[in-house]
């Protein structure tokens, strides 16, 4: 045990003293927060000044358009204080903060195309205060003629929100129009057009009732890039300092010193040391960056809190510690028996795309976290701390679906653990070359 | 007296090359043993073996009384290659090596700055290790296998990268640590150095025990000692004399070739008796010379053509 804490002070110590980890340590949350940040702040900003100019071939459009543009799309319910900390989910589009500045050009009698001309032209044009963003055109037979075409033009044929939004508000003034034509009271016509908004409700077991679940999404995420960053990390860095201490043949004092499971223990359970200290900081950082955070997102009416049960800390811990020994152990095992980094490389690459699978199906396991796939996932060992993470962040799985889970995931652990001391202890001298698989298999029998 | 360090019919092979192939040898409580032979002759190899980080393919290997595994904290081991970890500074390397060997940090901080200022390297104390010139860090790293103050040290090719100055230094200090009663085992290819410090030889070729004994016994066996004499008066008698296996004689000095297990004492006798002597010196064959005379010129002579 002396040996084992000796192997893993030094570990720990090393590593964390490094600029390296100073440095990463503390930019990584920055540069989080600037990927989430930026481009959305980026989205919004662009929203914000959208100059259009509706070209309205019916002549009969202006004041349901400029009304439509007016009020958000959809009736707002009127919201009490309690409520408002749980967005609607569907509210959200209707109050994208985008101010459009609608210039409205009737072309009753005209070919809407030609009166639109000039507008078009503005698309293009150096002149700040005349620059449009968009023209969006009514054809002359709109109300007669359901097949005819609304058309956006745009500089770029991505700008799909604003074209999405006018689109809908175009829809809903044509839609007022008829009825309004068929005799009915465009007053009446609004009230019987009212949507109504979408509540999401997840029910757990207990009965409770959480809402706001697209939110999940993002704490899942955020979740899993936590467990996977570290484990990618420390995993390589492990690897890296094994194959550091054969090329400097330090291995043949340690080997002469201790067990090779007093080895291997030390150097893992200190790295994994290394790797929860650094999310411990994230976690810190990430709880200063929340607490400012959080008047926002009150204020946007979201209650993020809900989501960060105390348990998920638990839960987080558990994976992350069952995720970070399993995957830990293949690195040691693969420091073990390559010579070189680029050697390593080549060896673990395939590895590390098998063990990556779950990054590439976080969203279909995010969304069906109940479905075969997820439940056949968070059942693998090697992929549960993962999968089941996520089942246990946005839904309930069985309980005995995560106790068998966390069982297997252990068992497996203590399994490659083993093979990890036996193939560590003669891959560590057997200085020179790669073994083949057979060797592997005669290793394992021999030491 | 039991041997501290048993080593039975040991063998190790790597694919078809036998490094090492069925050594025996034992070394006793308190002694300088030198484990002796050419480059790649198995000397590594043996002490790998005897270190656990070899597990031998036969034979057996014994460490004070027990398995060398459980032995592990009282042996002070130095690897042939520098061992060290290069982005530790030299103090806090130290005490991690005397850690792995189950020595409290706070414990052994007196005895690593004694050491250090002993090799003159306390001023260098923070310093990272792959600062050091490569002499330094040979003198680091034998403090780190003696820092743990271990019954036994097993250092292979310990003078390798020092200077003169410091190889007198690690001479006088391992003849000091016999002294304490410190066993000493270590592998060199310099015969003159193992003749200056060892009392116990072990001569290994190719993998095979050539030679095994105190240095007294292993000259004795060479069966080529000579005896050269200084005199006055006629000495042409000398070469008949019984005993004497050859040799020339001059008009005052003679060289003459010992018959194996023949006594020189009893030779001076005889000479004094007829003449006056000046000088008398029994000349034992270095252990270089031994060596090749145990190997055989022939198979040296086929190595050096098959080097180059």
């Amino acid at each position: 045990m002396k040996k084992l804490r000796a192997v893993f002070k030094r570990e720990y110590l090393q590593a964390v003293r490094k600029k390296s980890f100073l440095i990463m340590t503390v930019l990584t949350p920055f540069l989080f927060g600037a990927l989430m940040i930026i481009p959305s702040a980026l989205a919004m900003k662009g929203m914000g000044e959208k100059a259009v100019a509706v070209v309205d071939g019916t002549g009969r459009l202006e004041a349901a358009v400029s009304e439509g543009l007016k009020a958000p799309p959809g009736p707002e319910p009127k919201r009490d204080t309690a409520e408002s900390l749980e967005r609607p989910g569907r509210g959200r589009r209707g109050t994208m903060p985008g101010k459009m500045r609608v210039e409205y050009v009737s072309a009753a009698g005209r070919d809407p195309k030609e009166a639109a001309k000039p507008s078009l032209d503005r698309l293009h044009t150096e002149r700040t205060g005349e620059r449009l963003d968009g023209v969006f055109v009514i054809p002359r037979g709109a109300f007669e003629d359901p097949t005819l075409p609304l058309t956006y033009f745009s500089r770029s044929s991505t700008d799909l929100i604003v074209q999405e939004r006018l689109g809908r508000v175009v829809n809903r003034a044509l839609e007022r129009e008829r009825l309004a034509g068929r005799g009915l009271d465009p007053e009446a016509v609004d009230a019987l057009l009212r949507d109504l908004p979408v509540h999401a409700v997840q029910v757990t077991k207990e009965g409770e009732e959480k809402t706001g679940g697209e939110m999940n999404f993002l704490v899942g995420f955020v979740f899993v890039l936590l467990i996977f960053i570290p484990v990618l990390i420390y995993g390589q860095e492990v690897m890296r300092g094994i194959i550091q201490e054969k090329t400097d043949r330090v291995v043949e004092i340690l080997v002469s010193s201790m067990t090779p499971f007093e080895l291997l223990s030390g150097k893992i359970l200190g790295m994994a040391a290394v790797g929860l200290t650094q999310i411990a900081v994230w976690v810190a950082m990430g709880g200063v960056f929340a607490a400012w955070g959080t008047a926002t997102a009150l204020a946007a009416g979201v209650n993020l809190g809900q989501f960060l049960r105390p348990g998920l800390a638990l839960w987080f811990l558990v994976f992350f510690v069952l995720g970070y020994l399993i995957n830990v152990c293949i690195y040691a095992v693969g420091g073990a028996i390559v010579n070189s980094e680029k050697e390593a490389q080549q060896a673990l690459g395939p590895v590390i795309m098998v063990m990556m699978l779950p990054w590439f199906l976080v969203m279909p396991i995010l969304m069906n976290p109940d479905s075969a796939l997820s439940t056949i996932l968070s059942l693998i060992p090697i992929y549960t701390p993962i999968t089941m993470f996520i089942r246990i962040l946005v839904s309930e799985p069985p309980a005995w679906q995560v106790a068998l889970s966390i069982v297997l995931a252990g068992l497996t652990i203590v399994g490659f653990f083993w093979v990890t001391a036996k193939i560590f202890r003669v891959g560590l001298l057997a200085y020179g070359k790669r073994p083949t698989i057979p060797e592997l298999w005669r290793w394992l029998k021999v030491a | 007296m039991d041997p501290l360090l048993t080593v039975t019919d040991v063998a190790k092979s790597f694919g078809d090359v036998k490094a090492v192939d069925g050594v025996s040898f034992g070394i006793r409580r308190g002694t300088i043993a030198g484990l002796l032979g050419r480059n790649g002759a198995g000397k590594t190899t043996t002490l790998r073996m005897i270190n656990g980080i070899f597990f031998p393919d036969r034979g057996a290997i014994s460490l004070f009384g027990g398995e060398p595994a459980a032995a592990r904290d009282r042996v002070g081991y130095l690897p042939e290659e520098r061992g060290l970890y290069r982005k530790m500074t030299v103090l806090e390397l130290l005490l991690f090596l005397a850690e792995i060997k189950g020595r409290a940090p706070a414990r052994t901080k007196g005895a690593a700055e004694a050491w250090l200022r002993r090799f003159e390297l306390w001023d260098r104390k923070d310093v990272k290790v792959e600062e050091l010139s490569k002499g330094n860090q040979q003198k680091v790293q034998l403090v780190g296998a003696l820092l743990h103050d271990p019954e036994i040290l097993i250092l292979d090719e310990p003078m390798s990268g020092l200077d003169p100055v410091n190889v007198v230094l690690v001479r006088r200090l391992l003849l000091e640590l016999r002294a304490e009663g410190k066993t000493i085992l270590l592998s060199t290819h310099q015969m003159a150095e193992a003749e200056k410090l060892a009392e116990e030889i072990i001569l290994i070729h190719r993998g095979k025990v050539v030679l095994d004994g105190s240095l007294a016994e292993v000259r004795a066996s060479s069966g080529k000692s000579a005896v050269h004499l200084d005199f006055d008066g006629d000495g042409a008698f000398l070469t008949s004399l019984p005993g004497v296996a050859g040799g020339r004689v001059d008009t005052n000095r003679a060289e003459l070739v010992l018959a194996a297990g023949a006594d020189a004492q009893a030779l001076l006798e005889a000479a004094v008796s007829r003449l006056r002597i000046r000088k008398f010196e029994v000349v034992s064959p270095s252990l270089e010379e031994i060596f090749i005379e145990k190997v055989g010129e022939a198979t040296l002579d086929e190595e050096r053509t098959a080097a180059a």
